[in-house]
């Protein structure tokens, strides 16, 4: 493999006794897309503006391009933000916003000039050149933003929840035209978000933080079908949890003792874990008709909520409560409150997790 | 905006004309108030500006013509102006380079230490005016604090007071807070993101002060040297204090006007180009300003 646009070797920042980041490791392939994605407060700000270097890492290594980069201000680094909010120069126009960058690297005029149109080409501004920030809307502050940044020829470009403030529609657009763009370019991007589908819609790998650690790094599905922990299955998605226990190798006792096959990884018998079972990949049936050869749980509807696509049980088993997401095909059974059911599940269909929180 | 013009209904007109005629009733006060001791006296200023001093010092109010004006062309008051000028160009010059390094420091600061800073900037207005200006006097004065500092370092004598150094000493140390308040509030408000922004874009830390921060400063850069500017340029208290009579400024020379030379039309006409003049500053000032924020 080639070295990587990013590489983050046990990376901590702390702010007074505040640890922000806890020591990540982190390798971002050169050319790829790749979104940090958590809640607000798990530290995938503070990663990217590491990066970016407006912030420095209290203790590790920080790579860019297989160089060092750790104490280099941001002035220095081939790297350049698409700011959450934009952070456009208001008293600058939008030609002499995007071409800041090249100004303040010396580029002579002549081809700062042809730069800057180039890029208000790509990111279809023609027109606006001479226009204030504040005389456009917010999708074209959005591509402001990108042209002024890309117009550097950055080796990675960050954007720190780039889409978050715009409205939905525009929103979805500038997905799709994001993703393009990268293809275009084929510049390494760097995303951060606290939007699950944002991420898995756009990404070609995510990082997903929680608590100032990195918890687990993979393409989109893997993170979805095979989440590392309790934490990760709960924010991607949503997910049912059954607690159990390991009763050997991928057999697992449920908490309502039935027995039932997953992945248990290599962990010994009697660790206590929890089965996420995505809504979706619930089956239902009136009770008494799962196929016999499965281990089945009994249970009644508590509510049906009727979605269009899709019907959304709440389902009381004995002992927990399940939701299940039923796609509504002509053929579908539907159930209604106080019907007895029983449910069962593929064996691929969960994946397993530490249990407990 | 909207784009049709509704026809409002008499109940609607009703209650427009309800709520600005409250409106009025409350600013009324404030109007009287200006009115008598402002406006009415402002008045009396430019018509005494066109009457003739008879021969006993007084004036006479028939027969007004423009005498006076016509006065204002001659050497000594040009002198004058251009010396109350170029004083007060320097006062402004110097409360701006001091105040904004501080405004600066402080705008960065935590925001307690904000809120005491600003209020060490205001604690000299708990003390009168006057009472300040004598105080730089007593300070100045060849036998005074200042003077005895500098002879035990063995420079010699401080004969600074009844100069126009001390004149300008005395001016930027009445007037210096005017100009950092405006400027401290226009810091304050740039977005710590821009300055991010600008270093990510390759500006050191010279270059993101100098393309974003002092446009964006500009604003309170141009409020605070008009609150120093203009007051400094008609000063009167400070320089009759700490300047001497040798060399008169526009304050001064408009007072002697009044009560020694007993001119009360040609003093009365110098107040009034005082002010015009002061006023379209002002409004260029703003304009130029205005157009770049």
């Amino acid at each position: 493999m080639s070295t990587p646009a990013v590489e983050f070797s046990g990376v901590t920042k702390r702010f007074g006794e505040v640890v922000a980041v806890d020591s990540v490791d982190l390798e971002i392939a050169d050319g790829e897309f790749f979104a940090l994605l958590g809640p607000s407060g798990c530290g995938k700000t503070t990663s990217l503006r590491m990066i970016a270097g407006l912030d420095l890492p209290s203790e590790g290594s920080l790579k860019i391009h297989g160089e060092e980069v750790g104490p280099l201000p941001p002035n220095k680094r081939p790297v350049n933000t698409v700011f959450q909010n934009y952070a456009l120069f208001p008293h600058l126009t939008i030609a002499d916003n995007v071409g800041f960058g090249l100004k303040m690297q010396k580029v002579d005029k002549a081809e700062i000039g042809r730069r800057v149109a180039e890029a208000i080409e790509l990111v279809q501004l023609g027109g606006m050149e001479r226009r204030k920030p504040t005389q456009l809307s917010g999708g074209q502050q959005q591509r402001v933003a990108l042209a002024r940044a890309l117009v550097n020829r950055p080796r990675v470009l960050l954007l720190d929840e780039p889409l978050a403030a715009l409205d939905l529609k525009l929103r979805q657009g500038m997905q799709n035209e994001l993703k393009a763009l990268q293809r275009e370019v084929g510049i390494t991007f760097v995303f951060v978000t606290h939007d699950q589908e944002e991420a898995l819609s756009m990404a070609d790998r995510i990082g997903v933080m929680g608590d100032a650690k990195l918890l687990q790094v993979g393409r989109p599905e893997e993170i979805y079908e095979q989440p590392v922990s309790r934490f990760v299955a709960d924010f991607i998605g949503r997910s049912n949890f059954l607690p159990g226990t390991v009763a050997g190798d991928d057999a697992i006792t449920l908490a309502n003792g039935a027995a039932i096959t997953g992945p248990t990884t290599g962990r010994s018998a009697g660790t206590a874990v929890d089965v996420s079972l995505r809504p979706e990949r619930v089956r239902l049936e009136a009770r008494g008709a799962a196929p016999a050869d499965r281990p089945s749980i009994d249970g009644v509807v508590r509510t049906a909520t009727f979605l269009g696509n899709a019907m959304v049980y709440s389902l009381g088993l004995d002992w927990l409560e399940l939701e299940a997401r039923i796609e509504n095909r002509p053929s579908q059974a539907r159930f209604a409150p106080g019907d007895e059911i029983s449910v069962w599940w593929r064996d691929d269909a969960i994946a397993v997790v530490d249990g407990g929180r | 905006m909207t784009d049709t013009v509704h026809p409002l209904t008499a109940h609607e007109r009703a209650h427009e004309s309800a709520e600005s005629r409250r409106g009025f009733l409350l600013a009324l006060p404030a109007y009287l108030y200006l009115l008598v001791f402002f406006a009415l006296p402002l008045a009396i200023v430019f018509v005494y500006s066109f009457a003739t001093r008879n021969r006993t010092g007084g004036t006479d109010l028939s027969g007004w013509n423009l005498d006076s004006y016509g006065r204002l062309g001659d050497e000594i008051v040009t002198r004058v102006v251009m010396r109350s000028f170029g004083l007060a160009m320097v006062t402004t010059i110097v409360c701006l380079l001091l105040a904004y390094p501080f405004a600066y420091f402080v705008s960065t600061r935590r925001p307690a230490v904000r809120g005491l800073l600003l209020v060490g900037v205001m604690i000299p207005f708990w003390t009168n005016f006057l009472v300040r200006n004598y105080a730089w006097r007593v300070l100045l004065s060849n036998d005074g604090p200042v003077s005895e500092l500098t002879q035990l370092l063995g420079l010699g004598e401080t004969r600074i007071l009844f100069t126009q150094t001390a004149v300008v000493l005395g001016l930027v140390y009445s007037f210096l807070p005017f100009m950092i308040l405006p400027l401290y509030a226009s810091l304050e408000r740039i977005d710590g993101r821009l300055v991010e922004a600008s270093r990510d874009l390759y500006a050191s830390s010279w270059a993101s002060f100098r393309r974003v921060i002092l446009p964006l400063s500009r604003p309170g850069a141009i409020a605070g040297s008009i609150l120093v500017f203009v007051p400094s340029f008609g000063a009167y208290v400070t320089p009759a204090i700490l300047g001497g009579d040798k060399k008169p400024l526009l304050g001064s020379y408009i007072v002697s006007q009044f009560l020694t030379a007993r001119n009360w039309p040609f003093g009365a006409s110098l107040s009034a180009v005082l002010i015009v003049v002061m006023l379209s500053a002002t409004l260029v000032y703003f304009r130029a300003g205005g157009r770049n924020l």
